[in-house]
């Protein structure tokens, strides 16, 4: 019921929003055109994923690494302890 | 009409994607069924951005020519959302790795997955 009612407002929100693949969305004219444009004689990188992901905004990818790296330890803390305790102390 | 179903079906899709993953993680009992929930609920998301990304006669976001001359932003998709969902998906893959990792350590206590089953377990 609660999924209807929220499922109901969504695409009611999407009434208002721009047209599939519209080159003049608003999604697609304010910041990004001057990534596309630029990034060749800034990051000499043809490819713009890349040198956003890794050159404008290599501080997030820092981070983000830094998130699997949390998660991969704390699987292995998880999984590990248990095993300690089972075989009785290591 | 034809034309305004057209331009908006992709957003009702991830919706309706959206909606079976947010109804798997509220009325399941079963806590291997919320957690893939959850992942549905986030795949619709990510999809919904990447579809942002489209611009109808556009190319994929790399130069083809060198330098010198002028690049026009209409000719290539918007980049930003794909780089912005690449770093979700990892966010995604990692909140998945330890929600099941965790499901593991509860499935190792209680013997069960079933919320109401553990919940029953607890109360004793």
């Amino acid at each position: 019921m609660i999924v209807m009612i929220v499922g109901a407002m969504l695409i009611y929100g999407t009434l208002d929003m721009p047209k599939w693949a519209d080159p003049n969305a608003p999604a697609a004219l304010h910041v990004s055109p001057r990534y596309i444009e630029k990034t060749l004689e800034e990051t000499a990188t043809p490819n713009v994923v890349t040198s956003v992901l890794a050159d404008y905004r290599g501080y997030d990818t820092l981070g983000e690494t830094s998130v699997i790296f949390t998660a991969g330890i704390s699987c292995i803390l998880l999984l590990r302890k248990k095993k300690r305790e089972n075989s009785g102390g290591r | 009409m034809l034309d305004f179903i057209i331009s908006k079906y992709n957003y009702w899709i991830y919706i309706i994607l959206m909606m079976m993953g947010f109804y798997g993680m509220i009325a399941k009992k079963n806590l291997i069924k919320k957690v893939i929930g959850m992942n549905i609920f986030q795949t619709a998301i990510i999809l919904y951005f990447i579809s942002t990304a489209a611009k109808k006669g556009a190319t994929i976001p790399i130069v083809e020519h060198g330098h010198g001359e002028a690049v026009h932003a209409i000719e290539y998709v918007n980049p930003l959302p794909h780089v912005l969902m690449l770093t979700a998906i990892v966010v995604m893959v990692s909140t998945l790795g330890v929600a099941l990792a965790i499901l593991i350590m509860i499935y190792r206590r209680y013997n069960t997955l079933e919320e109401d089953e553990i919940l029953q377990v607890k109360g004793k």
